[in-house]
């Protein structure tokens, strides 16, 4: 059993405040994701589970004992670096086989395992390499097998894919995937990449500030935004923020002339606030070509003039102006044509955020 | 002014014609008088001492007449040349592992920052700034029997005057020297292992870390293999530089007590300079020449640092 337990955790690196009381328990077996933007505390947080750096305040727990004092050889954990740290002057053996010859582990012993962690990953036939010799997604499978060779009960990755290329980056992202699932080891991910967090996780907890900002299923956490912030750095494009009112019985939303209908469903909720100023959060896919004598509850009908067209192939993304902003919405291919097009688009109010701009809260 | 040099060296450059040179030649051309100062510095002394080594040149006599190998097979009946020889291998034997040791330690010390970092680096460096002269002259008043702050100090603690003849004692004036050339040469290393410790890649001792080795193995499976490169050119600058250990054994004892601290430096100098052997110093700076490619040549191939 290998549950990880934060509570209360602090660090300080001199004047900056980099992780300001973070309390979090990940359960056996789970694959937690770790994310925000640079500098939130991310990295700290998992070099704090390591015991590569020390907590000025708070108590780690892996295994339901504290480890907050035991250096990073006793916790019996599993790291990926970033930038590999393969031990250069090593052939790829060697460095796979580094920790089990620094835990005494019998020479027979360690070429099986070896052999077994390499076929997993497919690098059996890279043994007799240098580092140097490899391209980087090869280096990457080299630093994992590293990890996974030693049954460590708990694997920690910090941005193990932010020095690939896209396309490298997709296949290794399955292939990590995998990995947990056969293995079934409690694994903490660090990444500034919301679709990273998004296909990886069990459960994604984002991180602002040293603070952790929400947490949850990464759909919940799309489909649900506690924050502005959350709303916003979750999904690709980002949502669109609309400066907009809501009528005082929350039965409209008003964005420049436009009056959106809220769903009849969602009013009881909004209503009592009185008519008020709010942030209208919507996200690229939840606005269409609407089509003539359509009719959907919570879909309302919005006239735009289109000024920017970006086709990706199977999309369209179409930037127009509400309310003095540029909002982008996801079309299909040929939805629109070409700029200066007007076009009716749906727009599907039941999925569309609304957000306190004070205190930048989802209503 | 200066639009008309430019033109006219495209002139020069250009015109095919000038002098016979073309373009391709003019790289020669201008190389020409560098190459031609460097043989001259470099070769020229090189092959007049392997050309006076063959001779019979000494103060009182210009001999220049063929001498074949005689001055060669002298050096093998040479005793206290083979003696200077085997001190100088004492010497470097002993001051080389303590310099690079206790340089080692010294820079894994000041790895970590701390405050005054940079005062102390500066302070540890400063022995090996100063002329090795001066330093062989300091230290000679440092271990004066009578007046030296050292005998003193050992007075001290033993609660008696303790009148050590540091550079007369046969048994104290290899201690002697060596303090000296340690004292003077180990910020040197220091100084090069604390660049090449800092430069060594923080996460590869951490993934080692939590790999599960220990300190020591890090540092000798990691953190040596990952400064060899740079501790290899140290070891042989210094390595070099010891056999031809000449200043602080001149400023010292001037090889004394006897012949006994004489190294193989300080005898060429001695047969050159005080016996005016002009011939024979020359074939035995060849000596020194030939074993100085042997060891650097076998340095270069066994620390894998020439590729």
């Amino acid at each position: 059993m290998t549950d990880v337990t934060l509570s209360g955790i602090h660090k300080r690196f001199g004047a900056v405040h980099a992780v300001r009381g973070v309390d979090l328990a990940i359960p056996d077996g789970e694959f937690t994701v770790l994310v925000g933007p640079s500098g939130c505390g991310k990295s700290t947080l998992l070099r704090i589970i390591a015991g590569l750096e020390e907590a000025d305040a708070g108590t780690v727990a892996i295994g339901g004992q504290v480890v907050n004092h035991l250096p990073p050889r006793e916790r019996n954990v599993a790291m990926v670096f970033q930038n590999y740290a393969l031990y250069p002057h090593m052939k790829v053996y060697d460095n796979i086989a580094f920790g089990l010859r620094a835990r005494k582990v019998a020479e027979s012993e360690i070429g099986e395992r070896v052999k077994r962690a390499a076929g997993m990953l497919s690098i059996g036939n890279l043994l007799d390499r240098l580092p140097r010799q490899l391209s980087g997604g090869q280096r990457q499978r080299v630093a994992i097998g590293r990890a996974i060779v030693r049954d460590a009960r708990l694997f920690l990755f910090d941005e193990p894919l932010s020095n690939l290329d896209a396309q490298l980056r997709d296949d290794m992202r399955s292939e990590i995937k995998r990995l947990h699932r056969d293995l079934s080891t409690t694994m903490i991910y660090v990444t500034h990449d919301q679709i990273e967090a998004m296909t990886l996780a069990d459960r994604i907890v984002l991180l602002r500030d040293g603070r952790i900002e929400q947490m949850g299923a990464p759909l919940d956490l799309f489909e649900r935004p506690a924050t502005r912030f959350v709303a916003g750095f979750l999904g690709s494009p980002a949502m669109n923020f609309v400066p907009a009112r809501l009528s005082a019985d929350a039965s409209v939303v008003e964005v420049d002339a436009a009056m959106l209908a809220v769903p009849a469903g969602r009013r009881a909720s909004l209503a009592g606030r009185g008519a008020s100023a709010v942030v209208l959060g919507l996200r690229p896919e939840h606005m269409r070509r609407f089509a003539d004598g359509e009719q959907r509850e919570g879909v309302v009908r919005l006239g735009v003039t289109i000024e920017l067209i970006q086709p990706t192939g199977s999309r369209t993304y179409a930037t127009f102006r509400l309310a003095g902003v540029p909002v982008v919405a996801e079309l299909q291919a040929h939805d629109v044509n070409r700029p200066n097009e007007r076009l009716d688009l749906g727009v599907d109010m039941n999925r569309a955020v609304l957000i306190d701009p004070a205190t930048d809260r989802v209503l | 002014m200066t639009q008309t040099t430019t033109s006219s060296t495209e002139r020069l450059v250009a015109g095919r014609g000038i002098g016979g040179f073309g373009e391709r030649h003019f790289k020669y051309t201008v190389l020409a008088p560098a190459i031609f100062i460097l043989l001259l510095i470099g070769l020229f002394p090189l092959v007049y001492s392997l050309i006076v080594s063959f001779q019979r040149v000494t103060m009182m006599s210009a001999d220049t007449s063929f001498a074949g190998f005689a001055n060669y097979a002298k050096l093998f009946a040479d005793a206290r040349l083979w003696e200077s020889l085997l001190h100088t291998a004492i010497f470097a034997a002993i001051a080389l592992p303590l310099e690079l040791v206790l340089g080692l330690a010294m820079a894994q010390l000041f790895l970590e920052r701390m405050p005054g970092r940079q005062v102390f680096v500066a302070l540890l460096v400063l022995p090996t700034v100063i002329s090795p002269i001066v330093a062989g002259a300091n230290w000679r008043l440092m271990f004066d029997h009578r007046f030296g702050p050292i005998n003193q100090v050992i007075g001290w603690f033993m609660g008696e005057p303790t009148p050590i003849l540091w550079i007369i004692n046969p048994l104290t004036v290899y201690p002697a020297i060596l303090i000296c050339e340690v004292w003077q040469w180990t910020p040197f290393m220091f100084l090069i292992l604390l660049a090449a410790l800092s430069n060594v890649d923080k996460s590869l001792t951490e993934a080692a870390e939590i790999d599960g080795a220990s300190q020591w193995r890090i540092f000798t499976r990691i953190v040596l293999p990952a400064i060899w490169p740079v501790m290899a050119i140290a070891i042989l600058i210094r390595g070099l530089d010891l056999v031809r250990l000449f200043d602080i054994v001149w400023s010292l004892t001037r090889g004394g007590p006897g012949t006994m601290t004489e190294t193989i430096s300080y005898y060429t100098y001695v047969q050159g300079f005080s016996q005016f052997e002009i011939s024979y110093t020359a074939a035995m700076a060849f000596l020194v020449v030939a074993l100085l490619t042997v060891i650097v040549t076998l340095a270069l191939k066994r620390m894998g640092i020439a590729r």
